[in-house]
């Protein structure tokens, strides 16, 4: 199957010709996003996830490197029509929101009377009925994210890109949205998002990426990237807390945290003195611990702005 | 084509104010046909009603000139060029957009022209040619004027715009008056300039036609050199 989007060494600088300076807002990206799957897009302020997302629909063009979405070079116009985009500070026309969507909706080919359905399912879908005929000039900015979430999904899209979603809308809402992108995934169409709420991402993502200072820092499923291999948690029954340093004891059974290299020693000794093993799992760790620790500050002299 | 059309319709919503003031004028006009005489002051009032009517020109070249920058500045070209859009869709859909605003603006000037004019005994299908040769010069200049703001801010495009369009009558003053038709938005408006209740006149449709073949090819070379821009970067 054809990868719903493909960056291939994609490096992009952001250069003025009376600037001295160039900023390489993304270095060499390589990644793909495999069809069907939720693909949580991550990384600190000006990591260059905007800028990434840009580039696949065509807004801007590599300094260097390529990519494909849907199996087409980044820009073209009849693939932009299978997909669905959100920008990061969504900004729209001053109307109707109802009308607002039925215009992009028309924009992007829709026919006609399809239209109309589509237009009725979207705003119900994001809990818009009622705002329909509102001026969407005058909407908070909750209420316009999901005008824009509304028209990034009146094509019925195959991919879409979403450029954190979520920032402005209340738990309800981001609830629904939640909703929303498993059941597309759930139908077979690809999520790329980018967003800073682990919490969130970690709940629905298959994979993430992280991206730091430009550069593709980790990649891989979410839930292996959430499993650490350094440390087990074993519970057993049977044997006094005290036996393994930092036990504890709950209701007769005993809980206690291990390196994984002293497994095999750990369970002997258990076993050893009499009791019984109930479990082995990999202690998880929140999104947020591994961000933090693929993202924390680089040494001195990994500065990227760049004097020519 | 449908996007095309749902561009221009949405530029001309967008900009409804300004086209407003441009049609303002022709309210003005309308009000000296009630309140002067024609037929004793038939020259100075053909005078008026050729400056206002050259107005379109200027209008055309404003809108042409900031089009693009506006939408780009309050980041709505966004969600409009991540659908199935091509920038030279885009940039036909703003021209298409501009020629509609300033033909209502010519059909309005041409009919307070025609009852005001008329009276006095300009002959009316003269004054439609005439403002045909408005039409054909407001679109060449907001063509210009669009190509110029592919890669220019607003200000510069309209120099830019402003210079490349009189460069002509300044090739013609200076060298020969057949320089004049080389980009003809300054012979269109002479046509109207000169227009005179006692002059015979006879229709350039030629220069109509360049007129014409030109917007089509700043249209091409706009969206040439749109398609190659980075939209989403800050402007300047
Ligand atoms: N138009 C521009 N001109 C110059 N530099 C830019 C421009 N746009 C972005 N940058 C720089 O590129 C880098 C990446 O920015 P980008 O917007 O892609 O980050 P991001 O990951 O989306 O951040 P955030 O989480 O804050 O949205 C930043 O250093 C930013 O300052
Ligand atoms: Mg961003």
């Amino acid at each position: 199957m054809v990868p719903a989007l493909e960056f291939d060494e994609v490096t992009k600088q952001y250069n003025r010709w009376y600037r001295p300076q160039r900023v390489t807002a993304l270095d060499g990206l390589t990644l793909t996003v495999e069809p069907g799957e939720i693909f949580g897009f991550l990384g600190p302020n000006g990591a260059g996830k905007t800028t990434a997302i840009h580039l696949a629909m065509g807004f801007m063009r590599p300094t260097a490197g390529r990519g494909l979405m849907l199996g087409k070079p980044f820009g073209d116009r009849k693939t932009r029509r299978r997909i669905g985009f959100l920008a990061e500070n969504v900004a729209l026309y001053y109307r109707p929101a109802e009308e607002l969507v039925r215009f992009y909706g028309a924009l992007n080919d829709v026919p006609g009377p399809c239209l109309k359905l589509r237009v009725r399912k979207v705003l119900e879908a994001l809990g818009l009925v009622e705002y329909a005929r509102r001026n969407a000039g005058k909407f908070s900015r909750g209420l316009l994210q999901r005008v824009g979430l509304a028209q990034a999904l009146i094509n019925d899209p195959e991919l879409v890109v979403l450029d954190e979603p979520t920032s402005a809308l209340d738990p309800v809402a981001r609830v629904t949205v939640r909703e929303l992108l498993t059941n597309m995934r759930n139908l077979g169409k690809t999520v790329f998002v980018s967003s800073h709420l682990l919490s969130e991402v970690e709940l629905i993502s298959d994979r993430v990426a992280v991206l730091n200072r430009g550069r593709l820092v980790r990649v891989g499923k979410t839930s292996e990237l959430l499993a650490s291999d350094e440390k087990l948690e074993i519970t057993v029954r049977g044997i006094r807390p005290d036996v393994f340093p930092g036990g504890q004891a709950l209701n007769g059974v005993v809980k206690f945290r291990i390196g994984s290299q002293q497994q095999r020693a750990a369970l002997e000794q258990v076993w050893q003195l009499g009791g019984e093993v109930l479990s082995v799992n990999p202690v998880r760790r929140s999104l947020e611990q591994v961000f933090l620790e693929l993202t924390a500050p680089a040494p001195a002299g990994a500065e990227r702005i760049s004097h020519r | 084509m449908r996007q095309v059309r749902l561009i221009a319709v949405n530029f001309v919503r967008e900009q409804r104010w300004p086209i407003l003031v441009l049609m303002l004028w022709v309210g003005v006009l309308s009000i000296m046909g009630v309140v002067v005489d024609v037929r004793r002051s038939g020259e100075d009032v053909l005078l008026i009603f050729k400056q206002v009517a050259a107005y379109g020109v200027a209008f055309a070249v404003f809108f042409g000139a900031s089009a693009i920058h506006n939408e780009r500045k309050t980041r709505r070209i966004l969600s409009v060029l991540s659908k199935g859009v091509g920038r030279e869709q885009y940039v036909a859909g703003l021209l298409c957009g501009i020629t509609f605003a300033v033909s209502l603006y010519a059909l309005a000037v041409a009919m307070t022209g025609t009852w005001i004019l008329e009276p006095a005994g300009f002959p009316v299908r003269h004054l439609w040619f005439l403002m045909l040769c408005l039409l054909i010069a407001s679109i060449l200049a907001a063509a210009v004027a669009v190509l110029f703001s592919t890669f220019l801010n607003p200000l510069f495009a309209t120099l830019s715009a402003i210079l490349v369009l009189g460069m002509p009558a300044a090739a013609a003053a200076e060298l020969d008056a057949k320089w004049a038709d080389l980009i003809p938005v300054y012979a269109l408006l002479e046509l109207l300039m000169k227009a005179s209740f006692s002059q015979k006149w006879t229709a350039r449709w030629d220069l109509v036609l360049l007129g014409f073949f030109e917007s089509g090819l700043c249209w091409v070379a706009a969206s040439w050199v749109f398609s190659r821009r980075d939209i989403a970067v800050a402007i300047d």
